[in-house]
């Protein structure tokens, strides 16, 4: 869009040769503080961090290039593989119950619901307050003393003793899971509220006319419509949840042995141990995924 | 057609409205509760009620713990973090949607993938080039690394508001001889507030809530932002809960009292930058 108008604009009030050069400069003395920040914050750290995994770097000793031995060590462990899984296990069980709880909440929202307004400020509250709070509520709510689920489940003689649920191995991923949930599904449900505002009123009656069903109207008007966000929405969020550091590290720091451990805390737990090769190809081993991800998200977002 | 509801319909609608408020606020409520209760009354009395509640952990939070220095330390960071990438993407956004130079295609495509470009990735080499500009251990460190991740969204929301202007306002006063930057100041930036606030709001919490970096890079007590300090709240194996949760309440209410203000903003300011593009 932008692009064509300024096209036009060149054609309908050509510029000399001098001005246009002032222009660019000039371009270019805006944009570089952000350019500069980037390059020095993003895209230097970003290819250091991928030769950093090919070396036996560690803390005060820059490293030798050691090749593929970093990863072939990981791959090797079984803290690596467990991490592996747990962050797919993670991933798909918290993006799965997003998507359908969120879409049956804006859906609901949508509907001629009295003070709809307060509903929907009420929905943001989780995602308005910091991750680190989020978290370390659901630390205590699962807390085995002090927590309230415990509270409940003995105080309504639904359970008789007190249950670890994030010491369990068991019960561990379960409740990260949920608080996952609970803290990212506001920005599925106003994202998809927000898209299904623009869907077009019209289309709805004549389908009511033809005699759709709640169903064919959501299957062929609706979906269709929001495709885009939901896409968008959908990619954007496996990106952040697959790098999610606070929600493991508040709620049971990758335990109980490894049955949570994921990609961002066994890096950080690398780089504590100070063994900074083996901690970056940590980083490193996810950027295929991320590197997909981040292609198909560019794509949507730069069509108009 | 959409307009009234059935009685059945109805009845399932709130009831369900009714569970999600039950899901949304009951942990909140307990946070809120347990800040207003003494160890002895979280573990020998349990109760979902505020019984014996006190402002007492609040109290020993501000005097004993320094926690007010956490709150200073971390609202200069967040403010001084929105200011600097809030100027500096103001001007990116403007040079990329209104001025046609080679390469621009590019630089707007850096700052698509620095937005999508996770701090998990990021945090080992960071840790490393920070601590060789002598920046380790410094709130001016924490500052200038929050830029990365601040100024890419920044830049991209604000790119989505700029180009919905009109483009014939800035010609008329071109052509009644203001200069780029004038155009920018007195047309642009006045009518982008919504976008300029919706900007403000994500890059402040985005630093306010920050926790793994502050962890990284702060190692000395007085310069802890407040995720570090409520990390140091847990000793070992001890969860000091209601110091814990005073503390949460303390650092969820300004963001949270933030984005219900600025709600209207955030969300067009979602649908502007992350979500449409």
């Amino acid at each position: 869009m932008a692009q064509q108008q300024l096209v036009q604009k060149t054609k309908a009030s050509p510029h000399s040769s001098a001005a246009r050069r002032r222009t660019s400069t000039f371009g270019y003395l805006l944009v570089a503080p952000v350019v500069i920040c980037l390059l020095v914050l993003v895209v230097y750290p970003f290819a250091f961090a991928i030769w950093i995994s090919f070396t036996d770097r560690v803390i005060g000793r820059p490293g030798q290039f050691v090749g593929l031995a970093n990863f072939a060590y990981l791959f090797g462990q079984p803290s690596f593989q467990a991490t592996v899984r747990n962050t797919i296990v993670l991933v798909v069980a918290v993006q799965v119950l997003k998507l359908f709880a969120s879409m049956g909440i804006a859906l609901l929202l949508n509907q001629p619901i009295r003070a709809r307004q307060f509903w929907r400020s009420l929905i943001l509250l989780p995602w308005a307050m910091p991750a680190f709070v989020a978290y370390m509520i659901w630390k205590l709510l699962y807390d085995p003393l002090g927590g309230a689920f415990n509270m409940i489940l003995i105080g309504s003689g639904l359970s008789g003793a007190h249950i670890d649920f994030l010491g369990t191995k068991e019960l561990a991923m379960p409740s990260v899971i949920i608080a996952t949930f609970w803290r990212g599904f506001p920005f599925w449900v106003i994202s998809f509220l927000a898209a299904l505002q623009n869907v077009s009123l019209e289309l709805y009656e004549t389908a009511a006319l033809d005699g759709a069903n709640a169903w064919q109207r959501f299957r062929h008007i609706t979906l269709p419509s929001i495709r885009h966000v939901v896409l968008v929405v959908v990619l954007l969020s496996t990106i952040w949840t697959t790098n999610g550091f606070e929600n493991i590290w508040l709620l049971t720091q990758g335990g109980p042995s490894d049955a949570t451990m994921t990609f961002p805390v066994l890096a950080y737990f690398g780089l504590q141990s100070l063994r900074i090769g083996e901690a970056s190809a940590v980083s490193v081993a996810m950027l295929p995924i991320f590197t997909f991800l981040a292609l198909i998200v560019a794509k949507l977002l730069q069509e108009e | 057609m959409i307009s009234r509801l059935r009685t059945s319909q109805k009845i399932l609608y709130y009831s369900l409205l009714v569970l999600l408020a039950v899901i949304i606020l009951f942990p909140i409520y307990y946070m809120i509760i347990i800040s207003l209760k003494l160890p002895r009354d979280i573990y020998r009395k349990p109760s979902l009620l505020p019984i014996g509640a006190t402002a007492q952990n609040y109290v020993e939070l501000l005097t004993k713990q320094g926690f007010l220095l956490n709150l200073g330390n971390s609202l200069l960071v967040a403010i001084l973090a929105t200011t600097v990438a809030v100027a500096i993407s103001c001007l990116a956004a403007y040079s990329l949607v209104r001025l046609k130079y080679r390469g621009r295609d590019w630089i707007a495509r850096l700052i698509l993938f620095s937005y999508l470009t996770p701090a998990s990735l990021l945090f080992i080499p960071l840790s490393i080039i920070i601590a060789q500009l002598k920046l380790g251990n410094s709130l001016q460190g924490l500052i200038f690394v929050y830029l990365a991740f601040s100024t890419p969204l920044s830049t991209w929301m604000l790119m989505g508001f700029f180009r919905s202007i009109p483009l014939d306002l800035e010609e008329q006063a071109m052509v009644d001889g203001a200069n780029r930057m004038q155009a920018l100041t007195k047309i642009i930036l006045p009518l982008s507030v919504p976008g300029l606030i919706a900007v403000s709001v994500f890059t402040f919490t985005g630093a306010w809530n920050e926790l793994l970096l502050a962890l990284i890079f702060i190692t000395s007590p007085d310069k802890r932002t407040v995720p570090v300090a409520i990390q140091y709240l847990i000793t070992g194996d001890v969860f000091r809960w209601g110091l814990i949760m005073a503390a949460s309440v303390i650092a969820a209410v300004p963001v949270m009292v933030l984005y219900y203000l600025a709600q209207r903003f955030v969300v067009q300011g979602l649908s502007a930058g992350a979500v449409k593009g």
